[in-house]
């Protein structure tokens, strides 16, 4: 992963219709966003064209992105999980059975909470100490809809618990997060 | 639409950013974002706060083809050669008004100069005539001051004998350039700024070099023709 000074110093060049630091910013950065839209997609096809998608929407929106004040890095997986959701919530849309198979169990009960695979930086830990402080149940359903993302609906099937606890487990989580958050220096 | 709920506007942003915000709330909120800046802080603030959740998954290689894919469809939109440097007056002439490039660093400007977060970058690229980018030039906006610049010299002309290069920093407005310091053809450099310049360059409007005699511009002000030059944008 290109650290994000080089990767601002890429997008700066973007701006200015620079098609070899364009080249540059999708070795640097494809790999993860790739990731980012499997897992939210769960099938190759689909994450390919997400991730086409992404790139044509960031190089033609590369100039808005000084005005997001937010890491490059951020703003650019904020593109790929939107685009990635959007997709997924087609009306037409035709899941495949087995695919959900494989999310189960790669986010089974007994896997570990989401605080162990967080990042080194200061805004992971932050968040990790906070995440903490959610019941488990909070945690889980956070984790999923971001990682996974998982619909309201969803998180109530995989975790076998009604819909609006499910809703509630989200919502009061965000909000405990948010106030542990800005307590924390970011 | 209005939210006009601060509880309601935080939750719909936190819920958006997860993306548990679905269907036609979604698209609802999607269009209130377009014309309302505060909304877009509180996602932004949810995005920064939430996307450490990707940490864990490792980067997956995508085939060859999505970046075929993604080449072609860029070449369609793309305009290469009609750089905003083609018709800007630059700091030396009297036509800078006139320019049309004016009005689009007055917008680069409006966005690139807002109040400093810590970790903000800025970033010059200095580019040629023809706009090929030849050195980038990165510091930390540190409102107490920048006190080094990292210069990263990419494709270069030669530097011929006996002179040299000089970066200059382009105040803005009709004030002189002001010199930062020689640099030289490496790669990566680092360029110390004393104390009063270090706070004035998160302001300058651009950076430019020039070529001088050896030991630099005898007058203060550039004295060769600018090789390369380009605006400051905050990343």
């Amino acid at each position: 992963m290109a650290d994000s000074d080089s990767v601002a110093e890429l997008m700066a060049r973007c701006v200015l219709r620079d098609e070899r630091a364009f080249a540059q910013l999708y070795r640097h950065t494809a790999g993860k966003l790739f990731a980012v839209a499997l897992r939210i997609l769960r099938r190759q096809d689909w994450a390919e064209e997400v991730l086409q998608e992404s790139f044509v929407n960031i190089w033609n929106h590369v100039n808005e992105y000084a005005a997001q004040k937010s890491a490059p890095m951020t703003w650019m997986t904020a593109i790929v999980r939107n685009r990635a959701l959007d997709w997924l919530r087609r009306p037409n849309l035709e899941r495949g059975g087995e695919d959900y198979d494989l999310l189960v169990e790669a986010v089974a009960d007994d896997a570990p909470g989401p605080e162990v695979l967080l990042g080194s930086s200061r805004q992971a830990k932050a968040l990790a100490e906070c995440l903490e402080q959610l019941s488990g149940s909070q945690r889980q359903s956070i984790a999923l809809a971001y990682v996974h993302g998982l619909s309201h609906a969803e998180l109530a099937m995989h975790m076998r618990e009604p819909l609006g606890t499910v809703k509630t487990w989200v919502r009061r989580g965000l909000e405990k997060l948010r106030g542990c958050l800005q307590g924390a220096p970011v | 639409m209005k939210y006009p709920a601060d509880n309601l506007r935080e939750s719909l942003a936190a819920e958006f950013a997860l993306g548990t915000l679905q269907g036609r709330a979604r698209r609802r909120f999607e269009r209130s974002l377009k014309d309302d800046p505060a909304l877009r802080r509180l996602v932004t603030a949810w995005q920064e706060r939430l996307v450490p959740l990707n940490d864990g998954i490792a980067p997956v290689q995508p085939p060859a083809r999505v970046w075929r894919s993604i080449e072609q469809r860029i070449r369609k939109t793309s305009r290469r050669g009609a750089g905003i440097w083609d018709n800007l007056g630059f700091w030396r002439t009297a036509s800078f008004a006139a320019s049309a490039a004016v009005v689009l660093l007055a917008v680069i400007l409006a966005v690139g100069i807002p109040t400093f977060k810590p970790h903000d970058t800025m970033v010059a690229v200095l580019s040629d005539d023809q706009s090929n980018p030849a050195i980038t030039v990165s510091w930390q906006a540190d409102p107490r001051g920048a006190e080094r610049l990292r210069v990263r010299v990419m494709g270069h002309a030669d530097m011929a004998p006996d002179t040299a290069w000089e970066l200059w920093m382009l105040p803005g407005g009709d004030q002189k350039p002001v010199s930062l310091g020689l640099i030289t053809t490496h790669e990566n450099q680092t360029v110390l700024l004393p104390r009063p310049l270090a706070v004035a360059i998160n302001r300058a409007s651009g950076l430019a070099m020039s070529v001088e005699p050896k030991g630099g511009s005898p007058t203060g002000v550039p004295t060769g023709p600018i090789l390369y030059k380009g605006l400051c944008t905050m990343m």
